[in-house]
């Protein structure tokens, strides 16, 4: 095995689908989805809290799973399809669970508000009609320092009965 | 935080893994969800040049077979574990600690083999000591433990919520290497050790789990104390399975397996004595929790005193021997946060 001595760049060229648009980037092997979403493509949406999995912040959805950018390589999410808290408005218009935090004033300085957006998204995908538990469970991952979470519980019930009575 | 430099290693097959993984010797390491190296990566407190990843390679579905033979594969994802249907029917205990793990996000990344191979971990060690000017600790090295004045040995724990469940079903592990591939049981995984905590060479790989399930009616729990929920460690698990005659009542095998206390997860054996071939009942159950947070020797951790812990492993002791016996008698019903099953 070779095991390259001092300061090295080995660059490859990955393909990646963030919000449904593909991207040929040169990435080192030891760069973080959170960096090259944030850094090489402009989508500071994402953020970057704890840095070590621990604060929910940079939540995105892989394959509409919940993973924590933070802690995933860049090179590792050549087949996934990435999509950020940017890819959820369709031109313009905010999605239900978007709409819900905004209504019901879930969103206080709103740096964890991406993450909790994304993490609502995957749970009402995956079961429409939530328990408070399976709310509480799915949002676990998620620190909102400003520890508005009555809020944010108030805003999934509500978008759990709008998404029930559009469909 | 930046990941500091390395050469990443993405083998196409399991047996390719292996390989790569014995030709680059401890310069190598292996990760799955990465939940639990980056972490120390960023820390600096790990640096490997290479890193062979497992992200990619298929995953075995879970099989039972008529014998009552659950197989797992080592790289499932946790949060497929909880919305196995195989899993939950048949060893809902695993699904149950599975669901336990970290937060929502971290389950979704991280796996079982992951998760039965985590470093120990303490208060001290894993942090960023970048900002600090203070000599390295036992786990980087060092000849101190900076956990508690004159520290003469590593006070590491090991936090793996599944461990103890494992332990608790005696499952054997799948483990592969270049040379040969063998099958251990899973309380023989773990040393005891903290500085060198498992009993696996460089180029050794858990591969899978296969748990024999109790015949019979039994009854299980998994209690885990942590004051933050998905946001933190556990300060203290405990699984529980007991088995009973048919009528219910009687103890026929009892196990208890306590988890996060010390450098691997470790048996009651004593309090499994006093259940074992016994009637069950309230009194009994309350001197077997009694028994269980006599014998563990916890390691002091997570800032809390020895007082505090012992008397909650009593209490968590306790509470899982209730739930266990209510759920032999077919009550207790378990909803998983998937809420399909």
């Amino acid at each position: 095995m070779f095991f390259p001595q001092g300061d090295f760049e080995m660059k490859t060229i990955v393909e990646l689908t963030v919000n449904g648009e593909r991207h040929e980037l040169a990435i080192e092997p030891h760069w973080t989805l959170l960096e090259v979403l944030r850094e090489h493509l402009g989508l500071t949406g994402t953020k970057e809290g704890c840095g070590t999995g621990e604060c929910g912040a940079c939540t995105v959805l892989a394959d509409g799973n919940p993973i924590l950018s933070c802690l995933t390589l860049a090179a590792e999410c050549r087949q996934m399809h990435i999509t950020t808290v940017e890819g959820l408005a369709k031109e313009g218009k905010l999605t239900i669970v978007q709409e819900a935090f905004w209504e019901s004033g879930a969103v206080q300085c709103g740096f964890c508000t991406p993450g909790m957006v994304l993490s609502v998204t995957a749970l009402l995908q995956e079961n429409p009609v939530p328990s408070e538990i399976a709310m509480s469970k799915a949002l676990e991952g998620n620190l909102c320092r400003c520890t508005g979470y009555n809020k944010i519980i108030e805003a999934v019930h509500l978008a759990a009965k709008r998404l029930s009575s559009v469909r | 935080m930046h990941l500091p430099r390395f050469i990443l290693l993405q083998p196409k097959s399991l047996n390719e893994a292996i390989e790569l993984l014995a030709e680059s010797g401890p310069r190598a390491k292996l990760v799955a969800g990465g939940t639990d190296l980056f972490p120390r990566m960023k820390y600096r407190i790990s640096l490997p040049e290479a890193v062979v990843t497992l992200k990619g390679l298929p995953v075995r579905d879970p099989e039972l077979t008529p014998d009552g033979v659950l197989s797992l594969d080592s790289l499932m994802p946790l949060a497929q574990v909880v919305r196995s249907k195989v899993i939950c029917d048949a060893a809902p205990i695993i699904a149950d600690a599975a669901d336990r793990v970290g937060s929502n996000q971290i389950r979704h990344m991280a796996t079982v083999g992951g998760n039965l191979c985590q470093e120990v971990r303490c208060l001290y060690f894993n942090q960023s000591h970048s900002f600090q000017f203070v000599e390295p600790c036992f786990k980087r090295n060092g000849d101190m433990c900076y956990m508690f004045p004159k520290g003469r040995r590593c006070h590491a724990v090991f936090m793996s919520d599944l461990a103890p469940v494992l332990v608790c079903l005696d499952a054997e592990l799948e483990i592969a290497s270049v040379e040969n591939r063998r099958s251990i049981r899973a309380a023989e995984l773990y040393s005891g050790d903290p500085l060198r905590p498992f009993h696996l060479s460089d180029g050794d790989m858990v591969t899978g789990i296969s748990v024999h399930l109790p015949k019979g009616s039994w009854g299980w729990a998994f209690e885990k104390l942590s004051l933050r929920g998905g946001l933190e460690f556990a300060i203290l698990s405990v699984a529980v399975i007991l088995e009973t005659d048919d009528d219910d009542e009687t103890c026929t095998r009892a196990r208890i397996a306590v988890g996060a206390l010390s450098p691997a997860p470790l048996r009651a054996r004593k309090a499994e004595g006093i259940l074992n071939k016994s009637k069950l009942s309230e009194d009994l159950f309350r001197a077997a929790a009694q028994q269980v947070s006599t014998e563990i020797a916890p390691a002091p951790h997570h800032g809390f005193t020895m007082q505090y812990v012992r008397k909650a492993l009593e209490v968590k002791a306790l509470d899982a021997l209730n739930l266990a016996m209510r759920r032999v008698a077919g009550h207790g019903e378990h909803v998983f946060s998937a809420g399909r099953f």
